[in-house]
């Protein structure tokens, strides 16, 4: 038997619904793998309706779901007492599934957090809520770290939603050193790679030019590197970020980690807007995303473009379980 | 008579890496010459040893310094400091004989154009690392401008092809940062790109800003300083006739320039500008030091030591720095 990936409708009235037909009716020239959706039916004809396209999604247990893909839109159904309380439930029905072994991994599209709010959801983010998905299922604590893929760089954000002037004091030796070995790890485990290369970006400008601009990277980041050294990670750092994204340095690495969000996600969105697909690592199973938000101003319009969506089930069917 | 072309003082760079061929190949250069007038700062066998690599012939006479009329006849003048040590010479690495050449060549042209003698300053790539080797308190050229030309202090500018940028904090902590972005500070920048972009030709040149925070600060979950210091700052600028929107998030805010919606991007501090810039191709671009009685230009890339003497340096960015310096001069 063939084991699904699981697509989860995410915002329903977000661009996420229209996406993942629109990905579908890609899966030969794309060669995507099985995928189900998971969510309200309704909320996925609404938006068959809207696009005005051929969508004939078929509802399906996820044991039969690999077997319809060919000809049919497979969808396992979930029902809630609203939309938005759907989008939740089918998230968690889906770690489930996938817990159980009867998925192979989870790609996700994306919420909004604030209409979530509203149906008693208590999560900062997507990420924090699958964190506690897994350490209730798994049994194991999770570490949830996010990672922005594509085939031109794959990048990693050490610290992620908070204030910038939150970053110096936020980025301990322990969290980078938690950090990179997660990211060691899953390019192991999930990736395949036999010796993941990483290196990390400075927090100051130019690295802190040995301690001259900030002490930070002196202080903090030499110090785990070369702590993760002696551990036997392959890890270099801490570099100048703005040199160390062009195409010569970049192939000295597998994963560059960054100290603050944009640091990461300025080379990952300007070298590769469309493509970039966002990966969790650090949780007992495979989950992917889309790099771009729930779009609600061009939603039902047909105008959104599913090239994230499909670079994620690409990758999500290609990882490791 | 012809109309009176703008003064460049044009400092020789770091003598070990590319920038000798550099200065030979632009003095070499027509178009350039058409330009401007060059008084080049530096040493007759600097300048022969890039006519040597470049293998162009470049014919200008000596100039023996201010209290002398410069000949222009052949459209520049050396000022010979006789202050080369030979050894320096193309070497592919950076020593404290080439930071000092360079830096003192830098000085004097700041010099010249203090007294009124030159309408703008240009330089051949410095290292970074050889300056500090003959002067460990040097930080960035902003404080050596501030200290030789007075005024200031200034602001880089990172100019590739029609696509400016501008920081409003450069070379300080990450952790200061927050506290420098102030509804003031973000409005003086603003006004400072306004002026040097008009100056070099934009009529009204659209201005982006980015925000400090992630999500430009997500309705203040993540820090407050793009809704309380940066969005009045873009009020109190558009109030003065700049056309500028923002705060939006760094990590897009690049490609909706690129693509043609702005002109510039006014960024929060270095790496948020710097990574964007870099790969976007701006080794290839010109750097701006702007705010001061005259302009300040150079190649943004550096002195490549590792193709030092091979004759194969591209010019493109150093043209492209010496005719935004000539532009933006105001001959005397």
């Amino acid at each position: 038997m063939v084991r699904p990936l699981l697509l989860t409708q995410g915002d329903p009235h977000g661009i996420g619904p229209e996406l993942a037909l629109k990905a579908w009716a890609r899966r030969h020239q794309d060669q995507l793998a099985p995928f189900a959706l998971i969510g309200d039916p309704h909320v996925f004809q609404r938006a068959a309706s809207a696009l005005d396209v051929n969508a004939p999604l078929r509802e399906s247990a996820t044991a039969e779901a690999a077997s319809l893909f060919d000809h049919f839109i497979p969808l396992i159904p979930i029902a809630g007492a609203t939309p938005e309380a759907v989008t939740v439930q089918a998230i968690a029905e889906a770690v489930r599934l996938i817990h159980q072994g009867e998925a192979r991994a989870l790609v996700t599209n994306p919420i909004t957090k604030a209409a979530l709010y509203k149906t008693g959801f208590a999560y900062p983010g997507h990420t924090e809520f699958l964190g506690a998905l897994a350490e209730d299922l798994w049994k194991t604590p999770a570490h949830p770290v996010m990672m922005i893929w594509s085939e031109l760089l794959a990048v990693v954000p050490i610290t992620i939603h908070v204030p910038l002037a939150d970053v110096p004091r936020l980025l301990t030796q322990d969290l980078v050193m938690e950090t990179a070995r997660i990211v060691d790890r899953d390019m192991r485990n999930k990736f395949g790679l036999t010796t993941p290369r990483l290196a990390l970006a400075g927090l100051n400008p130019h690295a802190g030019e040995s301690g001259t601009i900030g002490r930070e990277d002196e202080d903090v980041l030499r110090p785990a590197v070369e702590a993760l050294r002696a551990e036997g990670i392959a890890i270099v750092g801490p570099l100048s970020a703005d040199t160390m994204f062009h195409p010569e340095a970049r192939k000295t690495y597998d994963v560059a980690l960054c100290p603050t969000h944009d640091q990461a996600l300025i080379p990952a969105k300007t070298l590769a807007f469309d493509e970039g697909v966002n990966v969790t690592l650090g949780l007992p199973f495979i989950r992917t995303s889309p790099d771009h938000g729930t779009a609600p101003d061009i939603a039902g319009r047909g105008i959104a473009r599913p090239t994230s969506l499909i670079a994620a089930l690409k990758l999500a069917a290609r990882l490791q379980p | 008579m012809a109309q009176t072309k703008p003064v460049i003082a044009l400092a020789a760079g770091d003598p070990s890496g590319i920038s000798l061929e550099l200065l030979a190949k632009l003095l070499a250069d027509d178009e350039l010459r058409q330009a401007a007038h060059f008084i080049v700062i530096g040493d007759r066998r600097a300048l022969k040893e890039g006519e040597r690599i470049a293998k162009v012939h470049v014919d200008i006479p000596d100039w023996a310094g201010p209290g002398n009329a410069p000949d222009f006849s052949k459209g520049a003048v050396l000022l010979d400091l006789g202050h080369l040590d030979e050894a320096s010479l193309t070497t592919g690495d950076s020593s404290e004989a080439g930071g000092r050449f360079a830096l003192q060549n830098f000085r004097k042209a700041l010099n010249l154009a203090r007294d009124g003698l030159a309408d703008a300053v240009a330089f051949t790539p410095f290292n970074k690392h050889a300056m500090r080797l003959y002067d460990p308190s040097y930080v960035d050229e902003i404080d050596i401008i501030t200290a030789e030309l007075g005024g200031g202090p200034g602001r880089e500018f990172n100019v590739m092809d029609n696509l400016w940028n501008a920081r409003i904090t450069s070379h300080v902590p990450l952790s200061k940062v927050s506290s420098l972005i102030t509804r003031q500070a973000v409005l003086n920048g603003l006004i400072l790109t306004d002026r040097c972009m008009r100056e070099a030709g934009f009529a009204q040149p659209r201005i982006a800003v980015a925000a400090l925070n992630p999500h430009a600060g997500d309705g203040g979950n993540f820090g407050h300083e793009d809704d309380d210091e940066i969005t009045p700052a873009v009020a109190d600028a558009k109030a003065r006739g700049i056309i500028c929107e923002g705060p939006f998030p760094s990590d897009t805010v690049f490609l909706r320039a690129k693509r043609g919606d702005f002109d510039a991007v006014q960024t929060m501090y270095h790496d948020q500008g710097q990574i964007a810039m870099k790969l976007m191709g701006f080794e290839k671009g010109v750097t701006l030091i702007g705010g001061y009685k005259v302009p300040v230009c150079t190649p943004a890339h550096g002195t490549a030591y590792d193709i030092a003497g091979k004759g194969i340096a591209n010019i493109g960015a150093t043209r492209a720095a010496i005719l935004l310096a000539a532009r933006l001069a105001k001959p005397h």
